[in-house]
């Protein structure tokens, strides 16, 4: 009985969470003349491929895919290894300035991040970075950066570090002993923040906006995602399987990386 | 730039964080070696074909020059032409709104190209979109291309009703259509260029200057009159009234093909056309009638304008771009290719036989500007004249509501850039 | 338990974090700061020379009684939605993890997708759903014609569902993977005991998972807080200012004037706000450490 509450419960979730993006990949194949349509249908009752082809007609659009790719990967990559660094440092060991450095970090989450549109704006000016990829970088990596070492150092705090000394007991170094005990353990948390700012950085618009101004090769993807619009309205047709195709990657990262976490959980069992 | 003594006098660590100032781009001495030019077009003011062939004609008539025109999408714009124009190595040419010109111009980001003024045929130029590229006097914005709003109807569904020529017959014509599941008119409750056509009719204006402080006007006789006159419209239709006409846009549900007319312009057939092909011999345009029929409704005088920031490292091979783009031959082919208004009134003949344009040049005779302030631009990104529209719409009290917008207007009109 | 190491380990291991926060984080922040104190607008930007005004900004946004009626509708805004946000995400997480594995995978892909949806494509959804002639909602609901986004407490119920909807995925898949750390030996033995679900929860689950409860309350604080996209594209604040915010109120005064200086004044002002409503929080964790 609870097994059947259970599943309708997630059903009842499932069907409120994906009903919006059923929307929006409905519309993105409804013929424009569908999707304004007096009684709104469910199902594309002509569908057409018109809205993708118009997406992926769009000027630049695999560039500013590689470009998007670059920096959030970069972006994400680097905050997870400077933050696995930290958060070992404060979860594992025992320094003066720990207590400050974790508040420091936690207070960085308050950030106004869009006030600091014109300081970064005016860095950008006077180093020559503007039109940068190398600048959007840095920013999305320290956007992302205080939720990635607070969340992965509570991660690392619940994993006992008897675990590890087990290990170098059994005689692996101490890399060794991370690597294949703490590692696997940590894929969750791994998951969770490579995910947060996966998304952060392949979203975020507002910086490209200023810091990208001439060097049209340098943009990403968020430009191309509101380029549907003209001085008559937004072609909701291309803009919806835009954001269909814009949507992706943050899915496909989900599932490479919850396969992961499978994987650590069962690790985690044995070894308990 | 003289360094300001007590930020140097506070502390070391806070003159790091000071933002430094600019020093503004010398102009270059022009280089033998092929110049880049970036031109930047908004997206749909000009076909791709006709880009297309400017850029080929230009450079061929240019040698040394590559041209590189740069299509903007709409979102951020602002910010990306102020972060463009604050840069160290901007784009040569830009197009912006000629209600977002006067707020760049008083920047100081902008050229001032008042010396050449008569070399580009500056006399009779379209006063809508000189006025707001004009500051103290001085000229930073080149007139590039008007728009002005007719009414588009759907002929099979007006049968042999005739073209209204004053507002009395405009109400009648639309009530009786507005019947049998058609809509007599698609108005939404935020269209509010309409509006502002509408109050200008009655003798009225969104705001006006007095000495040197700009005050809001909605809330005088005149401008109500115009709200019920837009009110009365909107009604003989389905319009949403908290909606504006881009959302949905409106082209769209007018090729479904059961709404009689729409206030738009002329260039939006082609969009219909996009959405529904059938509707390729329906589309029908008039000018939208004034109170009485010797004198068309007054319009909105859309448009664009050429900046050259000060940024801009090819200030000589720029202008010559924008004579180019100002010119004769281009604005003949722009009013053809997007049924635009061009920018110099001699040229107004170029509209002459088609449907849509000529309707639309018999309106832009009695065309308006918004108020010729640079914080003008503050008052539409705020949406509160839209806001205003519904709120009368939904029932709330007209003189209220346009006393308190009008409060708001005034504030943000003075709070100065 | 800690590890004894070397004096430098702990501090080399942070120090590539504490670099890239003190030039991309401090000193923008610093200049921001600098910002508020001075006369800066788009000609400022373009051409230099700032002007020192002290406290100028602040007293013109303070002065403004607006000012703290849009205070006051922030915090209701913000405790409304974190508390449907947090309550909602804990009970998708706890349904998560008791799931079979089919169904959960099903129900995390659709939690990730909504998250990855981009915020202007989701905001038009939602616009869509809800217009008065064509939209859905009131197609299902039988009222064709309401105006929505006309009315003040019904724009500001659409936008606590937009913004509770997108926000569930985060709160759900982090507290799930919080609740894989927990072994399940822990569970077996409770149940063992004779613990109902309740007291499974409050005792074993909630303690745990305490710390990153404390994470995710305050995070969603903080974005709830500053949430603009969503509001201005579907309300511009109104109707009549109902959904105007902080983050939203600083666009309508500042942003659209170029006014950089009172920008960054209010932004300076919510990380004020934003620190003393989680002031509680910050405390708590500065004892914790102390502690261990």
């Amino acid at each position: 009985m609870r097994r059947v509450l259970l599943n309708t419960a997630a059903a009842a979730t499932f069907v409120v969470m994906i009903f919006p993006v059923y929307w929006m990949v409905s519309t993105a194949f409804k013929p424009t003349k569908e999707i304004q349509a007096e009684t709104p249908s469910l199902l594309p009752l002509r569908p057409t491929l018109q809205h993708f082809e118009t997406a992926m007609a769009a000027d630049g659009f695999w560039r500013f895919w590689a470009n998007s790719l670059l920096v959030t990967a970069g972006a994400v990559l680097l905050a997870l290894v400077v933050a696995l660094l930290a958060a070992f440092a404060v979860s594992r060991m025992r320094w003066r300035g720990r207590g400050p450095f974790i508040v420091a970090v936690f207070a960085a989450q308050m950030a106004p991040w869009e006030a600091l549109l014109v300081p970064m704006f005016i860095i950008a000016r006077d180093t020559g970075l503007l039109d940068s990829l190398l600048m959007l970088t840095g920013v999305y990596f320290m956007i992302t950066l205080p939720f990635t070492v607070v969340t992965l150092r509570g991660f690392l705090a619940a994993i006992p570090a008897e675990l590890e000394e087990a290990a170098l007991v059994d005689g692996c170094t101490r890399a060794e002993a991370f690597r294949r005990i703490v590692f696997p353990l940590l894929a969750p948390g791994l998951m969770a923040t490579s995910l947060f700012g996966f998304i952060t950085a392949w979203n975020e618009f507002a910086f490209v906006n200023v810091l990208i101004i001439k060097d049209e090769a340098n943009r990403t993807l968020p430009v191309w995602l509101s380029s549907f619009r003209d001085v008559f309205g937004t072609d909701w047709g291309a803009t919806m399987a835009a954001a269909t195709l814009f949507a992706l990657p943050a899915l496909v990262l989900f599932l490479f990386l919850q396969r992961r976490v499978g994987v650590g959980m069962t690790a985690g069992a044995v070894k308990g | 730039m003289p360094r300001n003594l007590l930020k140097i006098a506070l502390a070391l660590p806070l003159l790091a964080a000071c933002g430094t100032a600019q020093q503004p781009a010398a102009s270059s001495a022009p280089s033998a070696a092929p110049a880049k030019l970036v031109v930047w077009i908004m997206d749909g003011s000009v076909t791709k074909d006709l880009l297309a062939s400017f850029e080929k004609d230009y450079e061929t008539a240019h040698p040394g020059i590559d041209l590189d025109l740069q299509i903007q999408a709409w979102d951020g714009i602002g910010e990306r032409v102020t972060a463009a124009l604050a840069s160290t190595d901007a784009p040569d040419v830009i197009e912006v709104g000629n209600t977002q010109v006067a707020q760049y111009s008083a920047s100081g980001g902008v050229r001032d190209l008042t010396s050449k003024v008569a070399d580009l045929g500056g006399a009779d130029w379209l006063p809508g979109l000189a006025q707001p590229g004009n500051i103290d006097g001085k000229q930073y914005g080149i007139p590039w291309y008007a728009a002005n709003r007719v009414v588009v109807y759907n002929k099979e569904l007006w049968g042999d009703t005739p073209v209204p020529k004053t507002r009395a017959e405009w109400l009648a014509a639309t009530a009786k259509l507005n019947k049998g599941g058609n809509q007599g008119i698609y108005l939404t409750g935020q269209t509010w260029y309409a509006l502002a056509g509408f109050i200008w009719d009655e003798g009225g204006d969104l705001a006006v200057k007095r000495g040197e402080s700009w005050a809001g006007a909605l809330d005088t006789p005149e401008a109500l009159a115009g709200m019920a006159f837009y009110r009365e419209l909107q009604a003989l239709g389905k319009g949403p009234k908290d909606a504006d006409e881009a959302n949905p846009p409106q082209h769209e549900v007018f090729a479904q093909g059961k709404v009689a007319q729409i206030i738009a312009v002329p260039g939006i057939a082609a969009r219909v056309l996009e959405v529904e092909p059938g509707m390729k011999d329906k589309i029908g345009y008039f000018t939208i009638p004034g109170k009485t029929a010797d004198k068309p409704g007054a319009v909105f005088t859309g448009g664009s304008d050429l900046i050259i920031p000060e940024a801009s490292r090819h200030p000589e091979a720029a202008y010559e771009v924008v004579k180019a783009l100002a010119g004769e031959k281009f604005q003949t082919d722009l009013a053809k290719a997007m049924s635009f208004v061009p920018n110099r009134t001699s040229l107004a003949g170029v509209l002459a036989g088609d449907e849509g344009t000529a309707a639309m040049a018999a309106g832009a005779a009695n065309g308006r500007a918004t108020p010729n302030t640079p914080a003008w631009a503050a008052v539409e990104a705020t949406a509160v004249i839209k806001q205003y529209m519904t709120a009368v719409l939904t029932g709330g009290d007209p003189a209220a509501e346009a006393a308190k917008v009008s409060k708001t207007i005034t504030e943000t009109l003075n709070s100065g850039s | 338990m800690s590890t004894r190491r070397a004096n430098l380990w702990p501090y080399l291991l942070i120090a590539p974090a504490v670099a890239a926060g003190v030039f991309l984080l401090l000193y923008p922040l610093l200049k921001a700061a600098v910002l508020s104190v001075q006369h800066f607008r788009m000609g400022e930007l373009i051409r230099g020379g700032a002007e020192f005004v002290g406290l100028a900004n602040y007293r013109e946004l303070l002065a403004k009684t607006e000012f703290w009626e849009v205070l006051l509708r922030t915090a209701v805004w913000t405790v409304i939605n974190v508390g449907l946000i947090v309550a909602l995400g804990t009970g998708v997480g706890l349904m998560l993890a008791r799931l079979g594995r089919r169904a959960r995978l099903l129900l995390m892909s659709a939690l990730a997708l909504a998250w990855a949806t981009p915020v202007i494509a989701a905001t038009t959804i939602f616009q869509w759903l809800f217009q008065s002639e064509l939209g859905i909602v009131n197609w299902l609901l039988g009222t064709r014609g309401f105006a929505w986004f006309a009315d003040p407490v019904a724009t500001f119920a659409v936008l606590v569902v937009l913004v509770v909807w997108q926000s569930i995925p985060f709160v759900a898949l982090t507290l799930y993977a919080g609740l894989t750390t927990i072994p399940a030996e822990l569970y077996e033995s409770a149940r063992i005991d004779g613990g109902t679900s309740r007291q499974i929860f409050w005792k074993i689950t909630f303690p745990v998972l305490r710390p990153l409860f404390a994470l995710i309350t305050s995070l969603e604080v903080i974005w709830v807080a500053k949430c603009f996209p969503q509001i201005w594209v579907l309300s511009q604040g109104g109707p009549d200012g109902a959904t105007t915010t902080l983050p939203v109120y600083a666009f309508k005064v500042a942003r659209v004037l170029h006014r950089y200086d009172l920008g960054s004044a209010v932004a300076m002002l919510t990380v004020l706000v934003l620190a003393a409503a989680l002031v509680a929080n910050l405390r708590r964790m500065l004892r914790q450490e102390a502690a261990q």
